[in-house]
């Protein structure tokens, strides 16, 4: 084992890789994802992460974390999946949107417009992966007490997290109510709102194990490149040849 | 391998309501018939279908994403557990928007980014912060937050509220009156009557003389006869004086608000009864560690200190974590799990994980060791034992007997494996040999403070045939000594302190060791190998699991003292300690000493939980056992502080304070709480600081609304494992919540600081107001403390100032006033600030809190070989004063060394065994990394992550048991046989959750995860002036069975307790699960 110290910080690496990328032609860029599954812990940092950067109301998640328990006592493991949209380059979604509200950028990112969406929810039935949720217009204060002046109370509280809706594609949306995203199928969109100010999406920087790689796929020196040329690489449910943008190691 | 789904992917998602579940179907058919929403959505259909542009798919990203502007931000410290990593906060229109990891801080980012980087340049790189961090943004904006101060407008837990105005409460508390319609009760004005500091001294000195019996007290109370009106009993002045009949108890508290409440509560209202909970967390681990810390200073052990070691995680080869719960907590996933996931899977690190519990770290590791949780120091022990057959320790470390010796060979630490111990006759082992004892003649040292000498008298190794003398502290005189000595000199029978640890050790076969702890021999050998194969770059990483045991202390002090084997203290990959920069200013040079404080009273007396003293040496003495436990040895004993209020032992109090602390909820037998804090009598003023109320202050008489941790001040210190030096802080950054009230003539939010203040001001405590540090210098409000804090870490800890961070340029000052654009007056005003701090500190105190802290680089943290920041002094492993120490409750005296402790034991030493009488499973805890212990459950992101929790059991006992997946179980106990939480006033919980059956788990061991299980803290009904505040449910979920915790049969109102090291006992319980 080396005994240098560590020089570098994987997220200050993918940041240096993030540069770079927004430097190129837009269209030649292919954003893309490795999950490190040996180095995911299950802490669920990522779903969060994503809830809070998105304001995610309840029943929307757009990444979250399967857990899983293999063996008999004592020879137990346990293994964490996270699970994003996986940015499908032959995306089943896609095809099923009545209204294209849905479909892959140049840069192979899967994207919703939500101006477009009917809130038909065809493309939750038609994703293999269970990676897009639909917005019921849900609240997480909902039911909490309103005694202003003597608690916070559930107005403030709605105010402070869930009443303005994040700047998801860099567009101010209205204060939840009845437009959109409300009533939408909503999704991972690799946080593009970020990426466009040079910042790596938020389950990328949150990931308290360094699982998750992010980066130009394009680019033959970003570290998402390095670790998609790994043997332990695989994709989720290849056999469907949907081509996912989003890699996983063993 | 067969494969079991814990969560299937349908199961996750339901977790987060994302099934088309029969609610959700009402609510969308709803949508359909013709509603406003539903007629909105076809219209939209309609209209997308007419008008849609099928050949443009376009959709540009905007420009309303506005965090990653550094005016939008600014850097403090998480709280949502202890593990205070740094974050970055970022704001909207003057909201709180998103939490993330502050990249400056070593807690987020590995290493973190050099500490000259420009912030404009930081704003968009962020470090990794758990989810509990990210969720921090529901404490803030809680509902159920308390924003006026409430008065109890019923009997004592009634839960009925009064909001009353800030002064009325201030004035009720020091003044006291019929507040409650329940007759008199006493103000801290007639408590705290002590408050000259002269008399306190001499009544001090005079009644240690007389505890030590230097003093007849008849003379004493002949000396002192004006002032006896001051002590809670004049027949015993060693009680001290009444006012410590006025008790602080805190749970989580950090430096500053510590600061402040030394001077307030110590130093002002002049009480010994300043307690923190340091027991419920580790306690055991603390003090064993700083037992280990004590040197040898002018003929005494003194200079001890309250810490432990952790391995330097990143930089480790191989580590075995016992009772520790890595990645879910352990100080803590950010900071340390990224350590661990590129060691283990990029540069081949190895970790073993003993824990009845398949934890996620053990579920990773090279071994997982399902240990019997009785037996968890035998694996030490039985790896000790094969360590010294095979002399696989570091002898060349272990022959330095004193500073000299370990400098020779580059060691910055050194131990006493050589040292002499006397063998008594019995056979026990007691103090060291000294040259006393040999006929060699004392030599007389000048004291270091120039007050007089002080006799050397020294210690001996055996080397060469013959005893050799030595200082510990040497630096000149190198000594080294055997490792292995038996032997007679002058007709004392002598052993050499790793001599006593073979022996110790060799008394149990390998094999024995192995059946003790119910592992395999195999295993047992392969961890000892494993650990003596990476030189100083192994670790043994302990925490809750080793040290919440009866027989915590010797549990813990095995584990250090295989450390101690291999000697990996200080060096890269071995076991670090914490490191900061002063804050209070008491050294040379430092701009501001805040320790300054006229008219300050040193406490003095017996505390309320009898620490830091002898039984037998006070005047309360009567025979052994004594009423309740002494803890000569530890201290912050929380599960000792409520329960001895109820038993009036050592004396009755009058008031109690609680901040930040929730003992009925955490507390082993917590349970048993309740009944003292209903009990005015015994309570006769109960006032709280708190933020919801919760499961314990709404036992208070008052609650005073405090800030959360991201609306103000507290300076977080560091954890053992962070190795560079650092002092990261908490500051204003949201929007105060809680109503504004004026102190001092000061606006500023209702908090802790406002209710100190508050208090000072009515009793025009010495220390608070003007002159508080000294002439000009004044403490009117909070940033008159912590400001000049920060003046202190920007100024650092060189005399010479040569250590001076850089003063902001133009750039970041703009960028710091711009970001506290949104912040009322009554937190934060620039010109105030400014004038605080003078022009020369101003842009040095800015460069520092546009950082959130201070932070020494990660490489400059280690140094050939080494860690920069260094422990540098002896490691003790034989402790000869726990020899000469009398248990309270045995009259026998402490063992001096590790050892195996049959546990668990009642406070009288007598081993328990509730299995016999059919509970039939050990009952754990465990955290899940979602919530802290008791206060996350309004955090509704993380509930959606984590519902609620479950009783786990192993395949093995569900089946003996009857128990499927999911069905409901009761906890019940020895000492809890209903298996419920009883509150008072007929309200009850009983102790049922869902089963949920593992692979990973120990056969005979059930456990649940802490946080869930409320009854209040948003979780019950309350009612505020008249009106019901009905509870939330979804915080009600899930199991909180702390009160099926064994209670002591001989205290019978506390739970296990380790007499020792102070910890509460949480892993010892037997208990039976019932079928609902």
């Amino acid at each position: 084992m080396s005994r240098e110290l560590p020089a570098e910080d994987p997220l200050v690496r993918m940041q240096r890789d993030l540069k770079r990328a927004l430097k190129k032609k837009p269209k030649e860029i292919q954003w893309g994802m490795v999950i490190d599954i040996a180095k995911c812990i299950g802490c669920h940092a990522c779903t969060i992460g994503c809830v809070a950067e998105n304001k995610l109301p309840p029943g929307v998640v757009y990444r979250v974390v399967l857990e899983e328990e293999t063996g008999h006592y004592p020879q137990v493991r346990r293994r964490f999946v996270p699970r994003p949209c996986l940015h499908c380059q032959n995306p089943p979604c896609v095809k099923a949107c009545p209204v294209t509200a849905t479909w892959k950028t140049e840069q192979g990112v899967v994207i919703v417009d939500y101006n477009r969406c009917i809130g038909c929810r065809y493309c939750l039935v038609a994703c293999p992966y269970s990676a897009r949720t639909s917005d019921f217009a849900e609240w997480y204060t909902e039911g909490t007490p309103d005694l202003a002046g003597k608690l916070v109370g559930r107005k403030a509280a709605a105010n402070g997290y869930e009443a303005h809706p994040a700047a998801e594609y860099g567009k101010k949306w209205p204060d939840r109510d009845h437009d959109s995203p409300v009533g939408n199928a909503r999704k991972c969109h690799f946080c593009l709102h970020r990426l466009k100010v040079g910042m790596l999406p938020a389950c990328t920087t949150t990931c308290i194990g360094r699982a998750t790689i992010f980066g130009d796929r394009s680019d033959p020196q970003s570290l998402v490149s390095e670790m998609i040329g790994s043997p332990r690489v695989f994709r989720l449910k290849e056999e469907l040849g949907t081509l996912p943008a989003v890699y996983y190691l063993k | 391998m067969s494969k079991k789904k814990l969560k299937g992917l349908e199961e996750l998602q339901e977790m987060f309501d994302v099934n088309m579940d029969r609610r959700y179907f009402l609510k969308c058919s709803a949508f359909l018939g013709g509603s406003l929403l539903a007629t909105h959505y076809l219209g939209r259909f309609a209209q997308a279908a007419a008008g849609a542009d099928w050949s443009t798919l376009d959709l540009p990203i905007g420009d309303a994403y506005t965090h990653y502007l550094p005016e939008n931000q600014i850097y403090s410290v998480c709280q949502q557990c202890n593990t205070q990593c740094g974050i970055k906060m970022k704001f909207v229109d003057g909201l709180l928007a998103k939490i993330d990891g502050n990249p400056y801080s070593p807690w987020t980012l590995t290493p973190h980014i050099p500490y000259k980087t420009p912030i404009a340049e930081a704003a968009t790189i962020e470090g990794a912060i758990c989810p509990k961090g990210q969720a921090g943004i529901q404490a803030l904006y809680d509902p159920y937050r308390i924003v006026k101060v409430l008065k109890r407008a019923g009997k004592r837990g009634e839960n009925k509220w009064q909001t009353i105005p800030f002064d009325q409460a201030i004035s009720e508390i020091v003044n006291g009156g019929n507040l409650f319609g329940e007759g008199q009760v006493e103000g801290l004005k007639d408590i705290c009557t002590l408050k000259d500091p002269k008399i306190a001294k001499e009544l001090a000195e005079d009644s240690a003389k007389v505890a030590d019996k230097k003093m007849d007290l008849a003379a004493f109370k002949e000396k002192h006869k004006d002032h006896l009106k001051y002590l809670i009993d004049p027949d015993h002045p060693d009680l001290g004086p009444k006012n410590n009949q006025f008790v602080f108890n805190s749970g989580r508290l950090k430096a500053g608000r510590d600061d402040l409440l030394k001077r307030f509560i110590g130093g002002a209202l002049g009480t010994e009864n300043k307690h923190g909970h340091t027991t419920v967390c580790q306690g055991s681990l603390y003090f064993t560690c700083k037992a280990m810390s004590y040197q040898f200073e002018e003929g005494d052990w003194g200079g001890s200190k309250k810490f432990y070691w952790q391995a330097d995680t990143g930089n480790c080869e191989f580590i075995l974590f016992v009772g520790a719960n890595l990645y879910e907590a352990n100080y803590g996933p950010p900071l340390r799990n990224v350590k661990l996931t590129q060691g283990i899977v990029d540069n081949g690190m190895k970790i073993a994980v003993v824990d009845p519990r398949c934890s996620k770290g053990a579920a990773r590791a090279w071994k997982w060791l399902p240990v019997r949780p009785n037996g968890v120091a035998a694996v030490g022990l039985g790896m000790m034992r094969w360590i010294i057959d095979n002399q696989r320790y570091d002898a060349r470390y272990l022959a330095n007997a004193n500073k000299a010796a370990a400098k020779a060979d580059g060691e910055p630490t050194w131990t006493q494996a050589a040292w002499l111990v006397k063998i008594n006759p019995d056979g026990s082992t007691g103090a060291y040999l000294r040259g006393s004892d040999l006929g060699m003649p004392k030599e007389k040292r000048p004291k270091k403070k120039g007050d007089g000498d002080w006799e050397f008298d020294p210690f001996l190794v055996f080397s060469g045939g013959a005893p050799k003398p030595f200082d510990p502290n040497s630096e000149k005189d190198a000594v080294e000594g055997d490792l292995l000595v038996d032997t007679e000199i002058k007709g004392i029978k002598v052993k050499s302190v790793l001599q006593i640890l073979k022996e110790t050790v060799g008394a149990r076969q390998l094999s024995q060791w192995a059946k003790l702890a119910d592992i395999s021999e195999a295993d047992l050998t392969d961890l000892a190998r494993e650990f003596t194969s990476h030189g100083k770059r192994a670790v043994a990483d302990i925490h809750r699991g080793v040290s919440q045991h009866t027989s915590g202390f010797y549990n813990v002090l095995t584990y250090m003292t295989l450390n101690t084997l291999i000697g990996n203290h200080d060096w890269q990959g071995g076991l670090s300690s914490a490191h900061t920069w002063n804050i209070t200013g008491d050294k040379e040079g430092k701009p501001f000493n805040l320790t300054k404080q006229s008219g300050k009273i040193k406490p003095f007396g017996i505390s309320i939980i009898r620490h830091g003293k002898k039984y037998d040496k006070s005047t309360i003495f009567q025979g052994f056992p004594a009423q309740r436990p002494w803890y000569p040895f530890s201290s912050d004993i929380y599960q000792e502080v409520i329960p001895s209020i109820g038993d009036a032992y050592p004396y009755p109090i009058k008031a109690y304070f609680l901040y930040m602390g929730s003992p009925v909820y955490a507390l082993p037998a917590g349970h048993k709480l309740i009944e003292i804090l209903s009990d005015t009598k015994k309570v006769p003023l109960f006032f709280a600081s708190d933020i919801v109320i919760g499961e314990t202050t709404m036992y208070a008489d008052y609650i005073f609304p405090d800030l959360t941790y991201l609306e103000r001040w507290e300076f977080a210190g560091s954890h053992p494992s962070v190795t560079p030096k650092v002092a990261p802080f908490r500051q204003p950054a949201a929007t105060p919540l809680t109503d504004t009230v004026t102190v001092y003539g000061e606006k500023m939010p209702l908090s802790l600081e406002s209710l100190i203040l508050g208090i000072a001001e009515k009793m025009k405590l010495p220390g608070f107001g003007e002159n508080a540090f000294g002439p000009g210098l004044h403490l009117k409000r909070d940033e008159d403390l912590y400001l000049r804090m920060v003046a202190n870490i920007a100024f650092g800890d060189k005399p010479d100032g040569s250590e001076k961070v850089a003063a902001a340029g133009p750039e970041e000052i703009k960028i710091f006033e711009s970001a506290r654009r949104h912040l009322p007056a009554t937190v934060y005003d620039l010109k105030r600030w400014q004038a605080l701090m003078g022009p020369e500190w101003w842009p040095r105190v800015v460069y520092v809190m546009n950082r959130g802290g201070r932070f020494q680089e990660y490489q400059k943290a280690y140094k050939d070989g080494q860690l920069a920041n260094k422990y540098g002094k002896m490691v003790g492993i034989y402790m000869e004063k726990w020899a000469a120490t009398k248990n309270s409750m045995t009259g026998k005296p402490y063992p001096a060394h590790a050892h195996f402790m049959e546990s668990p034991t009642d406070v009288l030493g007598r081993k328990l065994d509730d299995e016999a009488k059919g509970f039939d499973l050990t009952l754990l805890t465990h955290r899940h990394i979602s919530q802290c212990k008791s206060r996350t459950v309004g955090n509704y992101w993380l509930l959606a992550l984590y519902p609620e929790n479950f009783i786990d059991l192993s395949p093995v006992d569900a089946r003996r048991l009857g128990f499927n997946d999911g069905d409901q179980a009761k906890v019940i106990s020895p000492t809890n046989e209903a298996g419920v939480w009883d509150f008072g006033h007929g309200h009850k919980k009983p102790m049922i959750g869902k089963v949920r059956i593992v692979e990973g788990l120990r056969p005979g061991v059930t456990a649940f995860s802490l946080g869930h299980g409320h009854w209040a803290y948003g979780a019950g009904d309350v009612v505020i002036d008249g009106v019901k505040v009905p509870g939330d449910p979804r915080r009600a979920t899930g199991v909180h069975a702390n009160a099926a915790m064994r209670v002591d049969p001989v205290l019978k109102n506390t739970g296990l307790v380790d007499l020792t090291g102070g910890s509460a006992v949480f892993y010892q319980t037997q208990v039976k699960l019932v079928k609902v």
